[in-house]
């Protein structure tokens, strides 16, 4: 699983620590989504897209051979 | 505020006991029995080291700021460090059970007698603690 939240919090301008405190986590979370190191819960992925104001498909990519 | 309060009287309290223990252990050194001067040192060490732990983090958490508060709260309901946590434990089980096994052979080996009895019991207890807790979380998920 592949995610867009680098390429979405840099549209906005936003650092990685005020995309953690918006959404609740830390930024080494952040820091590891991005890097694709760690994988968000559905909790997480909900609190995440919803923050940019999309759907959880939008924000993360699931690859069908995984 | 109370709460604070009472906590720490509790814990200085405890702590006034491992040093009565501690010192009463050194004061009477050998007219105590080597079993009962081993007790009263191992406890005095459990309690004085909880205790005392417990002391100094509370005085630590009285100077965070409500930043410093809110971004260390943050990071202990956090669910990569929650994963984490998880992962940590359940591989710590493991090498703990490695480490029972490992023992176990070496009273064996050593023809340890009780000990070998002592800590096939921990084995058992280790898996059943596991398998306890197995069901545990199997009920509540």
């Amino acid at each position: 699983m592949t995610n867009r939240i680098a390429e979405l919090r840099k549209e906005r301008k936003l650092s990685q620590a005020e995309l953690a405190e918006a959404v609740d986590v830390t930024r080494q979370t952040i820091i590891s989504l991005e890097s694709g190191r760690y994988n968000a819960s559905l909790l997480l992925a909900h609190r995440i897209a919803r923050y940019f104001g999309l759907t959880i498909e939008a924000v993360f990519l699931f690859d069908e051979e995984e | 505020m109370k709460y604070i309060q009472r906590k720490t009287v509790l814990l200085g309290s405890v702590l006034g006991v491992a040093v009565g223990l501690f010192a009463g252990a050194l004061v009477l050194g050998e007219r105590l029995s080597p079993p009962v001067s081993g007790l009263c040192f191992g406890v005095a060490g459990i309690l004085g080291g909880v205790a005392g732990s417990r002391l100094i983090m509370a005085r630590v958490e009285r100077n965070w700021t409500p930043e410093e508060r809110k971004e260390i709260e943050r990071g202990e309901r956090d669910e990569r460090n929650v994963t984490i946590r998880e992962k940590a434990a359940y591989s710590s089980w493991y090498w703990s059970l490695y480490l029972l096994w490992g023992l176990w052979l070496l009273t064996l080996v050593t023809q340890g007698g009780m000990y070998v009895a002592f800590v096939s019991a921990a084995i058992v207890l280790h898996c059943i603690f596991y398998m306890v807790n197995v069901g545990r979380w199997s009920r509540r998920m």
